[in-house]
């Protein structure tokens, strides 16, 4: 499926079925995604990516509409892309996170949208970040991700988010779920909210302690610590302030720009390792040898080194000029 | 019994085929092929059952239950504009019904007003369109309201529905002491079923403790709120599910009204209950067996009223509108009636029948006689109302009953866990439960593990429907707007507008709303305006939706 | 290429609160892996349109039981041919009279579904109609 030029008429102009059909297009069809972002990327202004992660039932949701109709109150444009897990079973998802932000949803300036993790492991679907860019593209400045962080899993929203908010609440062990994953120092903003429920102070007390014993971060203050009450609207203007202010600093200190650089390398790098795996594979009819391997190994109870060793050693790689034919690699 | 027998029994039972079934009840609820004195084990029936009309109350609430007066029969009406529904009314009163029961439409439910921009579509579709006391007037017209007993379902506005019906009742000269009836306004049940609030928790459960403090005072023989479980059973929930959440939240308006301050015997014996009567016969009936006694020792030993008449658990039952088929809805005439049934084995003390087309639409005249005369022969024919409780005393009847009161006791537990009704809501334990129940029974209707006769099994494909429906005229809405547009001009709207701000400083100023709320009805305030007022001071309701 | 997942809208407009049909539907049509953004009560049908111009979606499933259903459904089907979703799947379910049924399908509205059809089915009917636009 590749995206017609009235597609990309529609979306330069700012039509908006139009920008949700190439969100549709980076979802399902990987095969077009290096056209899509050839267009896509040069038409990026500028916007921060802010993941707001968390446990389920902390209010992720609520929070992130509050932030996101400040941004809104103070002239951004902005995007919600709400991640919710793909069941393992049956492969549908239950996109439960739009509902939750019903007053965001009638304002021209804000553009929501519910997507399923599909085959990612980390929280978010790997369409995520082209996601995101495309709403980039179509001209939204500060783009929200909201996903569940099950626990160790939280690290695909700190990749493609310039700056993330972990969201807690009050009175229900998440401390220690989160030291285990290492989220905690990896997020910009901790949050507790529903700071109305019993156990806010002793869990910011415990935050507080973690901050104080934290490890230095290369070129980053640590996490500020914040409570709210998004569902009563309390404290959320703090953390809106905040999160500007994190997001000049970002900018600023280059931090913006090196995210980027970093994402475009790991995209060259895992686009190259595909290509080479692809080539190998169809050479040699890996897939099917290596699992007769694996299957002898087992009942020979070998180790898989020497099968590795022989198979490497048959790997000569050479790069041939810009422009000349690919001669196959044995 | 002789374990011998029972042995020999049991291995024939075995040796004989089986059919290919689930014998589990409607509810899933695995079932033994039979029931014996040893399932029993240690029963005290003075404990367990006692007397009618005594501690604990599972025969009956009453010492002659329907030998001493037949239950009332109470078909809930309402559709279009009052003067439509005035007139069914007075057809029933004709035919028989003993009680009135009023059902508003949508946007009354909603305390929103015939003209709001949310109700078009909706006005006297599923009932009776009440925008000010004008209506209430017509809807009463020529219909004795000191004899007859009014039952009101309405919930988020109840409070200034009533006080348009009492502003009526006074208008007319009839004393508020001469008033019988009841009105829903259980609002916990709407944010676990049915979904029609305004405000968030708190403000509707003070509202809630107004209205039995002024009934206490000053409408003594009104039933201030019908605890609901039909609506949590209709959502798909369990009979366990349903006896379990209802009771629960009856224990809440307890908790609450304590906490205000008012004495328990003073408002106890006014709250009354609803609940569902299904299809799964036995089930049905251990479950009303089982509210009664697990209420009555709630109250008398976890809270401690003294009042006999504080331990009863009286209730409404309607015969359940999920059970129902569009495809051959005459078939549903014999559904309602076994339901119907198990209600009165089950000792209520109103019953609604519901009509064959309700599956499709509001239901006819014809259709409504039938569901009266229903209850008439089960009352008059079957010799049902001779005895009292007469399914007292099967062991299977005992053994579901001992069950269902388990399972309820388990249910508490995991509610006072949560911290409490109120809370469990917000984390959306009740909604949890009841979607997966739903989900259960669909999918053992398309898996042909239970049934439903016309639509799942013994169907008529391609067969024509013939019953005359009931439709709402288009003009029902021009027609209420006009009247209401009418009604707006006459009155001193300045009046209006005082009422209104002086009903907005008492709800600010933690004063009680009903005399207020009456001075509003009077000024002919409408529901809406009303509404509108009180959001201004409690804040408007969104649900976190769980599933 | 990734498997194309059924995008689904679930929503109630107007004033009915009677969600046991939305849901179960909704759970069902997940189970047999679609995506389902359930939007829940109350949603005008300006607000059930939006939601599916952002998720793109290719299904829209109205649950109405208050009668309203004739009004509610051409507003949304005019909505959806003016924001460019003319060729998605309007569907729904509810208390919907034959008669009214068949001035649904005249205004665009595939088949509705009544109290006791089969859950599969509407499953079944649902993936075998859900369209997409091309290119």
């Amino acid at each position: 499926m590749s995206v017609g030029p009235k597609l990309w008429n529609d979306f330069f102009k700012g039509g908006r079925l139009a920008c949700a059909r190439l969100i549709s297009a980076v979802e399902n069809d990987p095969d077009a995604l290096p056209e899509i972002l050839d267009r896509i990327l040069p038409a990026q202004k500028g916007g921060v990516r802010i993941g707001v992660t968390g446990p389920p039932g902390v209010g992720k949701s609520t929070v992130t509409a509050a932030l996101a109709r400040r941004a809104v109150r103070g002239g951004h444009a902005v995007g919600v892309l709400a991640v919710d897990p793909t069941s393992p079973f049956s492969g549908g998802a239950f996109l439960g996170d739009r509902v939750r932000m019903q007053e965001l949803g009638g304002d021209d300036c804000v553009f929501i949208r519910s997507m399923a993790s599909r085959e990612g492991h980390g929280g978010l679907s790997p369409a995520t970040p082209y996601a995101a860019d495309v709403l980039d593209a179509f001209g939204l400045d500060r783009i929200f991700i909201e996903t569940v962080g099950v626990g160790q899993a939280e690290l695909d929203v700190l990749d493609c988010s310039d700056l993330v908010i972990l969201v807690l609440q009050p009175g229900t062990g998440d401390i220690i779920q989160a030291l285990k994953a290492g989220i905690i120092e990896a997020a910009d903003i901790i949050l507790v909210n529903k700071s109305d429920l019993q156990g806010t102070e002793a869990l910011l007390d415990s935050l507080r302690f973690l901050m104080d014993i934290a490890p230095v971060r290369k070129g980053r203050s640590l996490p500020s610590v914040l409570d709210a009450s998004a569902l009563q609207d309390r404290g959320m203007d703090a953390a809106a302030a905040e999160v500007e202010r994190l997001i000049e600093d970002c900018v600023g200190s280059g931090r913006y720009r090196e995210k980027r650089r970093s994402r475009l390398e790991q995209e060259i790098r895992s686009a190259i390792q595909k290509e080479l795996w692809a080539g190998f594979s169809t050479l040699t009819g890996a897939e099917e040898d290596i699992r007769a391997a694996a299957e002898k190994l087992l009942t020979d109870r070998g180790s898989p080194y020497a099968y590795i060793r022989r198979a490497s050693a048959r790997i000569r790689i050479e790069l041939v000029e810009e422009g000349a034919s690919r001669v196959d690699k044995e | 019994m002789s374990t011998k027998n029972r042995e020999l029994w049991e291995k024939r039972y075995e040796g004989s085929g089986l059919r290919d079934a689930d014998f589990t009840s409607l509810s899933g609820r695995p079932l033994q092929p039979l029931y014996a004195p040893e399932d029993l084990g240690e029963f005290d029936p003075d404990a367990r059952l006692g007397y009618p009309g005594d501690y604990p109350f599972t025969r009956g609430v009453h010492p002659s239950m329907y030998r001493g007066k037949m239950w009332t029969m109470r078909q809930f009406a309402g559709m279009g504009t009052p003067d439509q529904t005035n007139a069914r009314y007075r057809f029933l009163l004709d035919k028989g019904q003993t009680g009135l029961s009023v059902a508003f439409d949508n946007p009354t439910l909603y305390g929103r007003d015939s003209d709001h921009a949310l109700a078009a579509g909706e006005v006297g579709k599923t009932g009776v369109a009440v925008d000010t006391l004008a209506d209430m007037e017509r809807l009463f017209t020529g219909i004795p309201l000191d004899r007859v007993s009014t039952s009101m379902t309405i919930n988020a506005p109840a409070a200034w529905i009533f006080a348009m019906f009492l502003a009526n009742a006074e208008k007319r000269g009839i004393g508020f002491g001469a008033l019988r009836g009841t009105l829903q306004n259980d609002i916990l049940k709407e944010y676990i079923a049915q979904k029609e609030w305004i405000f968030p928790p708190e403000p509707h459960l003070r509202l809630i403790t107004d209205l039995m403090a002024f009934c206490a005072a000053e409408v003594p023989q009104w039933n201030t709120i019908s605890i609901s479980g039909y609506h949590i059973r209709e959502a798909g929930s369990t009979a366990a599910q349903e006896l379990a959440f209802t009771l629960a939240d009856g224990f809440c308006y307890i908790e609450h009204a304590l906490a205000a301050g008012l004495d328990i015997e003073d408002f106890a014996p006014r709250l009354s209950f609803f609940f569902n009567a299904h299809l799964d016969f036995f089930e049905e009936i251990a479950k009303l067996r089982a509210a009664r006694r697990i209420w009555a020792r709630a109250m008398r030993e976890r809270y401690g009223a003294k009042n006999p008449r504080s331990w009863l658990c009286r209730f409404h039952v309607q015969t359940a509108g999920c059970s129902l088929t569009a495809q051959q809805p005459e078939i549903n005439i014999v559904r309602t009636a076994l339901e119907a049934l198990a209600g009165v084995l089950g000792g209520c003390q109103s019953l609604h029948t519901n009509s064959m087309d309700e599956a499709l639409a509001l239901p006819s005249e014809k259709a409504v006689e039938i569901a009266l005369r229903t209850q008439q022969i089960i009352a008059y024919e079957s010799g049902a109302a001779n005895v009292i409780d007469p399914l007292g005393g099967s062991y299977y009847i005992e053994k579901l009953t001992n069950d269902l009161e388990a399972e309820a006791e388990r249910y508490f537990r995991k509610i006072d866990e949560l911290g409490g009704v109120v809370k469990a809501i917000e984390q959306g334990f009740f909604q949890r439960e009841i979607t997966r129940s739903a989900y259960e029974y669909q999918m053992a209707l398309s898996r042909k593990k239970k049934f439903h006769v016309g639509v799942n099994e013994f169907v008529n494909p391609g067969q024509a429907l013939e019953i005359p429906l009931l439709e709402i005229d288009e003009a029902v809405e021009r027609d209420q707007i006009a009247f209401l547009r009418r009604t707006k001009a006459e009155r001193d709207n300045g009046a209006v507008r005082d009422g209104l701000n002086a009903l907005k400083r008492a709800a600010a100023e933690g004063r009680n709303l009903m005399p207020p709320l009456l001075d509003c009805a009077r000024r002919y305030a409408t529901l809406g305006e009303t509404s509108d007022a009180l959001t201004e001071v409690f804040g408007e309701y969104r649900e976190q939706p769980f599933y | 290429m990734a498997e194309r997942r059924i995008k689904v809208i679930i929503a109630k407009p107007g004033l009915d609160g009677h969600d046991r049909g939305a849901k179960v539907v909704a759970r069902a049509l997940v189970e047999a892996g679609m995506e389902v953004v359930y939007l829940g009560l109350q949603q005008t049908p300006e607000a059930i349109v939006r939601a599916a111009v952002e998720e793109d979606a290719d299904v829209i499933g109205l649950s109405i039981l208050s009668g309203a259903h004739m009004s509610n459904f051409r507003r949304v089907r005019e909505l959806m041919e003016t924001a460019g979703l003319g060729d998605r799947l309007l569907t729904g379910g509810g208390i919907i009279p034959t008669k009214d049924q068949e001035r649904l399908k005249e205004m665009g509205v595939a088949k509705v579904f009544g109290p006791g059809d089969d859950l599969m089915e509407i499953v079944e009917y649902i993936r075998l109609n859900a369209r997409r636009a091309s290119g």
